[in-house]
């Protein structure tokens, strides 16, 4: 059971999301050890190709291939507003002639990583396509809800704020939901696509989608500057409907709600400063779990990049 | 060529659906007799229609040559020749080329290159604007003068209402029309597929129907207001067929096409990213197909035509937003028509003669070409027993992106004649 | 042509070599740390016997997945399980377990694995059958069952709480 590519969440079977996340768990256990290095992909060559500025996706996945002895090689592309399609395949071109195993591809249109992937032997991570898909994300966000609830059939998932350009937000909703947990949308209606799955619960009303009463609450980052026409008036408009303010995250305390978010957080925006110190705000607890659940990716994925078969051995 | 008789073919007319057995003989062009049983004198070339359906040829309205400015893509020469390959002597060029076909010497041009390349009529629309840019008016008189009868700024649709209405006012007396391709661009985004279901997953943002709809209204309005006559192209969903319906009932002078993939395809064809299902207008729901088919039935849709729009394989394996809009038509149009709905019952082979052969002659003010005594030779002969793949090797178009690539499907055209002349005998 | 081992020979093996260990360690001051899959369930067996004998040590189970040396040639990475070292790897004296003996790649990637969890002031090997056809430099120090085989046999161990049944079964290879 492997895969050349990792693009999306929806093509994976449920074994395979269960089968990662399983495997997450004993890369973690290597963080306590005094050398936290395995040389599981030493002579391998990572390469990473973030069209969208990330320090901390990127610096993830360089932890993780690093961890796993690979040489990592940051590949300085423009990251430009546009990128053109040729460009891209000139650079694939570039990166084949390269030899390297694994690209790491972040890029603010979708649908680029799988034309990579389809264009290359090295195995392709989809690190962030547009609103499309951000795959390691979602696992590192079904590790922790795992760890958290071991049994995660049944258990409910309100993800608040801007779903529509949330490649986060539908790599998370179809992981969580091929795991049985119930899913809910909060948002404003410019910002909650219509036309998503209809087994997720759209609230608009912060509210009523409380009285739902979820086991974790999943707050995606505010972007002011994405929007040409603006979604919502301000953000104070927003932080007011939506954001998790001191009185709202009193009530998230007193039932012992588990809060996600996947970084950076807005200050003030999206939550108020006493969620971080919150003992059941798990948003440390995914960045440490980003790392493993990448390790998990990067030894789960074989490139076609590969050498001869050996015989059998014992 | 000598004389030539086809023995025993079911002709088809758009009168009715009773395909008539009988020999036809064609004499200098023209057909000089249709009987049974006509005797095949010494010299004469004899082709046996045995089972075969003998139909006027097809002309189509909405094509993109991309010649000058794109010849990877497509040239005059080996559009034309597709053309013959999927039964269609007659097409109407779309003006966006590189330079914009916006005034008489841009017409000029095209028209020789059709009589040095071409073995079919080639008949251009010209620009409503200079350049396809929406401010300022085309050299419209020069290139009405030289024969265009469509205008549009195909592609794109006329942003400002007000040059519109002048453009209308000013021509809407001359002999011509206008052609809309309708869409709010402000609601397009970044014009790569339709908003819904498959955008949500796809994670692009869509183009609502609403987009072509609104500008689809707004156009029919201003032409009503000004008299103008408007033909409304590639019409993608149901509110669309319906907005024309009713403007229809109102008594507008509007007419309207649609094309062979917004009948047979829609979003969920795209699946993942796959760019031979990428078109502007987007193909939209199973519900627009079925309320595409019915208008074509019903008439709200006078024409068929394919917008055929060839690119390169390099163009359309970027990925799907880069990857330009637009499939090849020309080819597979009579072939999957046959396929999905003639060979299924679902509409006969007078509904195509008239809305792909006789109504896009009539809307340019051509002669149609029935197949009657005393016309016009100017036919195709088509196996419904034969079988079609559409391989590189088959086709002429210089692209072959198109959904229907390496795919075989029901029926053949086995013979295109115009006049005195073979074009394609298989 | 060796014949396949019982039940019997396996726990004989077994005994064989905690009587080894106690005779060269009869104070203890040692871990077992079993290889996966199998050399743990040989090092919880020999833990019994030791446990029979009077001497109670620390116990650790290895999973080696990832510092094999064969993962690039591999159409699939093996399932990791994790490792569990309840003690200070530091300082410690070591004895491994593994169920067969054969090339020696797994030791060499074994004992990469627990220098990377501190520095043992040793390292000792108990296999309970040892086939031959080391392509290391590796010796065992404590054997429960000698086979004379050949290099291309297949050496099949099936141990209770792994496979549900003790048995080891060696083929000969089909295309000698």
């Amino acid at each position: 059971m492997t895969r050349k590519d990792l693009l999306d969440i929806e093509s994976l079977r449920r074994e395979e999301i269960e089968h990662l996340l399983d495997q997450a768990a004993p890369f973690k256990e290597l963080f306590t050890r005094s050398v936290k290095k395995v040389p599981a992909l030493k002579g391998k060559s990572v390469l990473t190709l973030f069209y969208e500025p990330s320090t901390r996706t990127l610096s993830s996945f360089e932890v993780a291939a690093k961890r796993l002895s690979a040489d990592v090689t940051t590949f300085d592309v423009p990251q430009s507003s546009v990128v053109k399609g040729e460009s891209v395949r000139d650079t694939i071109a570039t990166l084949q002639a390269m030899r390297t195993d694994y690209i790491i591809v972040r890029n603010q249109m979708a649908g680029i990583p799988l034309a990579i992937a389809r264009a290359t032997k090295a195995s392709v991570i989809n690190a962030g396509d547009g609103a499309h898909a951000h795959p390691t994300q979602a696992l590192l966000d079904g590790f922790t809800f795992k760890e958290v609830f071991p049994e995660p059939a049944g258990k409910k998932l309100l993800l608040v704020g801007d779903i529509l350009h949330s490649r986060v937000a539908r790599s998370t909703s179809t992981l969580m939901r091929k795991l049985g947990v119930e899913v809910a949308w909060l948002g404003p209606g410019s910002l909650v696509p219509k036309h998503g799955p209809s087994e997720i619960r759209k609230f608009t009303d912060y509210d009523e989608a409380m009285k739902w009463s979820p086991d974790a609450i999943y707050l995606l980052r505010i972007q002011m500057e994405r929007q040409s026409a603006p979604f919502f008036p301000s953000l104070r408009e927003y932080t007011k409907l939506y954001g998790v303010t001191q009185e709202r995250f009193k009530r998230i305390a007193d039932q012992g709600t588990y809060i996600m978010h996947p970084g950076p957080v807005n200050r003030g925006v999206e939550l108020c400063d006493d969620v971080m110190d919150y003992q059941r705000c798990l948003i440390d607890q995914q960045v440490e779990n980003g790392i493993a659940a990448r390790m998990a990716v990067l030894y789960w994925l074989k490139p076609n990049t590969g050498q001869n078969e050996l015989p059998a051995e014992q | 060529m000598a004389s030539l008789l086809i023995k025993n073919a079911r002709i088809a007319s758009e009168d009715n659906d009773d395909l008539l057995q009988a020999d036809v003989l064609v004499e200098k062009g023209v057909i000089t007799s249709i009987e049974k049983d006509i005797d095949a004198k010494a010299g004469i070339h004899v082709i046996d229609g045995s089972g075969k359906i003998l139909s006027p040829a097809m002309f189509d309205t909405h094509i993109h040559m991309r010649e000058p400015g794109q010849e990877a893509k497509e040239t005059i020469k080996t559009g034309t020749e597709a053309a013959i390959n999927g039964g269609v002597t007659g097409v109407v060029l779309m003006p966006n080329t590189s330079p914009a076909i916006d005034s008489a010497a841009m017409v000029r041009t095209i028209y020789e290159i059709a009589q040095r390349d071409s073995r079919i009529p080639v008949y251009t629309s010209g620009c409503i604007t200079k350049g396809r840019e929406g401010k300022e008016l085309a050299g419209i008189d020069g290139m009405l003068q030289l024969g265009v009868k469509m205008l549009t700024d195909d592609g794109d649709a006329v942003p400002d209402m007000m040059l519109l209405k002048r453009a209308m006012e000013y021509a809407g007396e001359f002999d011509c029309f206008f052609a809309s391709h309708c869409e709010v661009l402000e609601l397009s985004g970044p014009r790569a597929l339709n908003e819904g279901k498959v955008s949500y997953k796809l994670g692009i943002q869509g183009t609502p129907a609403c987009s072509e709809e609104i500008c689809m209204d707004r156009d029919i309005r201003l032409a009503h207001a000004t008299g103008a006559r408007l033909h409304i192209q590639h019409v993608s969903s149901k509110i669309g067929m319906e907005t024309i319906r009713w403007w229809k009932q109102m008594g507008a002078k509007v007419t309207a096409e649609v094309s062979p993939h917004h009948l047979l395809f829609n979003e969920e064809d795209i699946g993942n990213y796959d760019t031979h299902y990428k078109m502007n207008p987007p193909l939209r729901t199973a519900e627009d197909n079925a309320a595409l088919l019915e208008g074509l039935k019903d008439g709200v849709f006078d024409i068929i035509a394919t917008d055929h729009a060839p690119h390169t394989p390099f163009e359309k394996q970027q990925d799907f937003i880069n990857a330009p809009n637009g499939i090849t038509g020309l080819e597979t149009a009579v072939v999957s028509l046959f396929h999905h709905y003639i060979n299924k019952g679902e509409f006969g082979w007078s509904l195509l003669v008239n809305r792909y052969s006789a109504q896009p002659r009539r809307m340019m003010g051509l002669e149609t070409v029935a197949i009657v005594e005393g016309g016009r030779a100017d036919f195709i002969l088509f196996d419904p027993e034969g079988k079609t793949t559409f391989s590189s090797d088959f086709m002429r178009s210089k692209s072959e992106n198109t959904p229907f690539l390496d795919k075989t499907l029901d029926g053949s055209i086995d013979l295109v004649v115009v006049g005195n002349d073979i074009l394609l005998q298989r | 042509m060796p014949t396949n081992l019982t039940a019997a020979d396996i726990s004989k093996g077994v005994e064989v070599i905690a009587e080894q260990i106690v005779r060269c360690n009869s104070d203890g001051g040692f871990v077992l740390v079993g290889v996966r899959s199998r050399g743990d369930e040989v090092a919880s067996r020999i833990l019994e016997q030791l446990s029979a004998l009077g001497l109670q040590v620390p116990m650790g189970i290895l999973d080696i997945s990832l510092y094999r040396d064969d993962l690039a040639h591999l159409n699939s990475n093996p399932k990791l399980q994790g490792s569990d070292l309840p003690f200070a790897v530091d300082k410690a004296k070591i004895i491994l377990v593994d169920d067969v003996l054969f090339t020696g790649r797994t030791v060499r990637a074994a004992i990469d694995a627990i220098m990377d969890y501190g520095r043992p002031s040793q390292i000792e090997l108990a296999v309970l059958i040892d086939r031959g056809h080391r392509e290391l430099p590796f010796a065992p120090n404590y054997v429960g069952i000698q086979l004379e085989t050949q290099r291309l046999d297949y050496v099949d161990v099936k141990l209770e709480n792994t496979d549900g049944i003790d048995f080891v079964e060696i083929t000969k290879n089909k295309n000698v």
